[in-house]
């Protein structure tokens, strides 16, 4: 074999070669989208406002607070998360001075509008992008740890937007995406909290004690009323204190459990300083009811019966079921914020399998008959052209597993398609030999002619498709992109095919041969 | 084999009647877009959410219908998805106005509600998944396995898979006998299911629900890739090319495409993102088809100077038409192959090629070269006007 073609060869071989170790094994290497594997895709948008809203409130509450300790008696406070700020009532005969160094040690992040007797505090610039920030990276976190919870395989859970506010989540593989969703958006705030009056069957009941508004220090809140069997048979409305005693972040686990008689609860450890702080609470107030709330919703108000420390039982006719759920996304943490689907995209695992069917079948059937038909027009040229679409798809699938590159249900329409293009441009080879042959040329300068005056309409031809793949790959999403991949590496796999291999395969054909007459085209 | 041989067909004789024709079917496709049903934009556009849902039996539509009513959007479309003994409807609904959520979850309640009453709290094997029924059973513990939870998970977890299996394979559970067909789980797992499980009338195939704020994102992504790609093509094809070609080949271009979205809001199809993707695979492929032709021309202008570019043109075309069928044929094959065995999912997709292949393979011919021939023609007379002017002024 001549030098030259020996070369091609080797080059054909290790292409060929590096293209099938990428691709080994192909179970493995190729990476399906979820519209293949089936499973769940989701754009969720953190509602910052919220956690702006809570950090005011939060701060309200410790200004009180501190304020108290050190014996200052601050009046209501008013909370105007629009403008980010909140006002506290001062009456005349406070110690203004203990005030200000309260607020100067421990609101570092808040300017002070002193006006009589109400002062507001609002955030100094950049708290707030801050909170918002903050905010989604603890969303973000939150619903990895329930993910990783929830056992998903290869899950992606991605921050993005122009706001840096949505958050992508891809879960493969997932059958029943209700129950997902529900895990995944729950905010899971919980907290325990006095019970002050109730429970009542309604408010004006409830208030009467109070001249008709909940106390300074308290707000409504309410629950399921549930009878004998558990069934609901209304609301019942309780006034609690607005500080908690304890909240969803002092736990330190939480698992499914069941009462005496099998019912499902779950079962909660806690941290050891809130522990302190539950047993101090707990054993001072026997015999007073507590409330058990969970994102706004009394779940119980059991009556505290002995010291309570390190760990408890939430109730709340569960099935075991929403007992698991609620210890999963109870140990994984509570959102920052709500949570807002701006997106779905749920593809059952059925239909995934269905489309990989049929989406393998038509690419086989394409396959075969393209080849067919080369077969029978190009004779022995179609064999050649046929081997070169072989090592296309070859490169191809390796080039995609090599990349990462996601395989989805347009991505396999993007192979078909390259099958079709591929074979476009040994046609045009092929074509032009014939009319080269047809005007008296020899085998081997028809061969000649014929590559190197096709070759720049090849160029041509596949960079104007080319443009447009990765214009489509550059704005694409999903699925879309997954067409773009493969049409685009099968642009740069079918020039190489059809112009190297191609050749190559005439060269070695030829190659030793003095005279060719006839080539079989 | 040949299946064209020499021919000397004078293609660019037919011009008027070509572009006539054309221009026609243009018109014609542009006024009844805008004055008719116009194009169907799915949800990936316009918003909305669509449930693809595989029912047991024959499905009522008129219950379905009624079910739908209490989700107060406006008038849910139900039509048939894939073939209709598999009894699969598709639901789309308009989310309401501005609003953003998750409107697929309501949609199955409904559902649940309005069909599955029958089953009261029986673990459904037919919208419940694998990791529900592995806690179930590990609870339950058929296989008196007396492991603790996480050993039960490990024990009940494959099994689960398994039994679930089936509907992945079926995409429905139609009867409580199916699970004895499925291997590898035993007598008490299978007895213990049946005991306590049953089959809703219907499974989830599949749910799609886009917000405003996405749906804005997707308008202006797939606006970006089609200018985007049309710039970078006529950039190309300005650069390798005179002007005249480029005219011609961005003509067949726009021609291709309105006659692919005449046949989009005839069929009443809907356009959602792979279909736009479909669209630009079918601008390369037009682009392509002109290409091909203009590099001939230009080829045989290099050779035969002089000569009237109409003849020339005419020749390039003649010599080029084997390939030009060729590659239609052989692309043909595959978008058909992708059009009929490719499922619902990927037909829109496929039709837009298969309209395409058949359009651009027409306009590559009949469209493209007159209009690069009218346009030399027009600057070339342009020019002599001009000469002449200088002329007289002299």
């Amino acid at each position: 074999m001549e030098k030259k073609v020996l070369w091609r060869v080797i080059v054909i071989v290790a292409v060929v070669a590096a293209a099938m170790w990428s691709l080994w094994p192909p179970s493995e290497k190729i990476h399906w989208g979820l519209d293949l594997e089936g499973g769940v895709h989701l754009v969720l948008q953190v509602q910052t406002d919220d956690a702006i809203k809570a950090e005011l409130d939060d701060a309200a509450q410790r200004l009180v607070s501190f304020a108290a300790d050190e014996g200052i008696d601050l009046g209501a406070t008013e909370v105007d998360a629009e403008s980010f700020r909140f006002s506290v009532g001062v009456p005349a005969n406070t110690d203004r001075e203990g005030l200000d160094e309260i607020i100067g040690r421990s609101f570092p992040d808040y300017d002070v509008t002193r006006a009589g007797t109400s002062w507001s505090l609002a955030f100094k610039p950049n708290i707030e992008r801050l909170i918002r920030d903050q905010a989604v990276r603890k969303g973000l976190e939150t619903i990895n740890n329930r993910v990783d919870q929830f056992g998903v395989s290869e899950p992606v859970i991605q921050r993005q937007g122009i706001e840096g506010d949505r958050i992508l989540i891809q879960l493969p593989g997932v059958d029943d995406p209700e129950r997902v969703k529900r895990i995944i958006k729950s905010t899971a705030f919980l907290q325990f909290k006095e019970v002050m009056a109730g429970p009542a069957p309604d408010r004006p009941s409830l208030l009467a004690g109070y001249a008709g508004l909940p106390p300074s220090d308290g707000e409504v809140m309410t629950g399921n009323r549930t009878g004998y069997a558990g069934e609901v048979v209304g609301r019942s409305y309780y006034v609690v204190k607005k500080s908690s005693i304890i909240t969803g972040r002092d736990l330190r686990s939480a698992r499914r459990s069941q009462d005496e008689y099998g019912m499902p609860n779950v079962q909660f450890d806690l941290v050891p300083s809130a522990a302190d702080k539950f047993g101090n609470y707990t054993s001072s107030h026997i015999g007073t009811p507590m409330a058990i709330v969970l994102d706004g919703n009394v779940m119980s108000a059991p009556t505290i019966r002995a010291k309570i420390t390190d760990s408890g039982v939430i109730e709340g006719n569960y099935s075991v079921e929403e007992a698991e759920d609620l210890a999963l996304i109870l140990r994984a943490g509570a959102l920052p914020a709500t949570m807002v689907y701006l997106e779905e995209r749920t593809v059952g695992p059925s239909l995934g399998h269905d489309s990989v069917v049929r989406g393998v079948r038509a690419a086989v059937s394409g396959l075969v008959l393209v080849m067919l038909f080369m077969m029978v027009y190009y004779r022995l040229s179609g064999l050649n052209a046929n081997v070169a679409l072989m090592i296309n798809l070859i490169i191809l699938l390796g080039a995609m597993a090599y990349f990462g590159a996601t395989l989805t249900l347009p991505g396999i329409a993007g192979v078909i398609l390259t099958i079709g293009f591929a074979v476009d441009a040994n046609v045009l080879i092929f074509e032009r030999i014939r009319e080269e042959l047809r005007v008296g040329k020899t085998v081997r300068s028809a061969i000649e002619t014929g590559f190197s005056r096709a070759f720049g309409t090849i160029l041509d031809a596949n960079l104007t498709t080319l443009i447009a793949a990765l214009f489509l790959f550059q704005f694409g999403t999903g699925p879309v992109k997954g067409f773009a991949v493969t049409l685009s590496i099968g642009i740069f796999a079918s020039v190489f095919t059809a112009v190297f291999v191609s050749r190559t395969i005439y060269m070695i054909l030829l190659a030793g041969r003095d005279r060719v007459q006839t080539l079989s085209i | 084999m040949r299946i064209i041989g020499d021919t000397n067909i004078p293609f660019l004789s037919y011009r008027k009647i070509a572009l006539s024709l054309s221009l026609l079917v243009i018109l014609s496709g542009l006024a009844y877009q805008f004055l008719g049903h116009g194009l169907n934009l799915g949800i990936d556009f316009v918003g909305g959410t669509q449930v693809t849902i595989k029912f047991r039996g024959e499905p009522d539509l008129g219950l379905l219908r009624k079910s739908m009513t209490d989700l107060d959007v406006g008038t849910p479309l139900l039509q048939r998805f894939d073939e209709p003994e598999k009894h699969e409807i598709l639901i789309r609904v308009e989310n309401p106005e501005g609003e953003e959520g998750d409107f697929t979850g309501p949609i199955i309640e409904l559902l649940r509600r309005d069909l599955n009453g029958g089953i009261g709290d029986a673990f459904d094997l037919n919208t419940r998944g694998a990791q529900s029924l592995t806690l179930l059973l590990g609870v339950e513990d058929p296989d008196a396995t007396g492991l603790d939870d996480e050993g039960a998970a490990e024990h009940y977890g494959p099994i689960a898979e398994a039994v679930l299996g089936f509907r992945k394979e079926n995409g429905i559970f139609t009867s409580l006998d199916q699970l004895d067909t499925i291997e590898g789980v035993s007598e008490n797992v299978i007895a213990f299911i049946k005991e306590r499980a049953d089959l809703g009338e219907f499974a989830l195939l599949g749910a799609e629900s886009v917000g405003p704020s996405v749906g804005e994102d997707l308008k202006e992504k797939a606006q970006l890739a089609i200018v985007f790609s049309l710039i970078g093509m006529l950039a190309y094809i300005w650069l390798r090319f005179q002007l005249p070609f480029g005219v011609g080949a961005v003509a067949a271009l726009f021609h291709d495409v309105l006659i692919t979205l005449t046949a989009l809001a005839v069929t009443g199809r809907e356009i959602n993102l792979p279909t736009v993707a479909a669209l630009l695979a079918l601008v390369g492929y037009s682009v392509n088809d002109s290409v091909v032709v203009f590099d001939r021309v230009r080829e045989n202008l290099k050779l035969h100077r002089g000569e009237d570019l109409e003849q020339l043109m005419n020749t390039s075309i003649n010599q080029t038409l084997s390939r030009t069928f060729i590659t239609s044929g052989t692309t043909l094959m595959v978008v058909l192959s992708l059009y009929f065995f490719g499922g619902d999912v990927i037909n829109t997709f496929a039709f837009v090629l298969l309209v395409g292949v058949i359009v651009g393979t027409y306009s590559s011919i009949f469209v493209a070269s007159p209009v690069a021939l009218g346009m030399h023609r027009m600057l070339a007379s342009y020019r002599d006007k001009k000469r002449l002017k200088g002329r007289k002024r002299r």
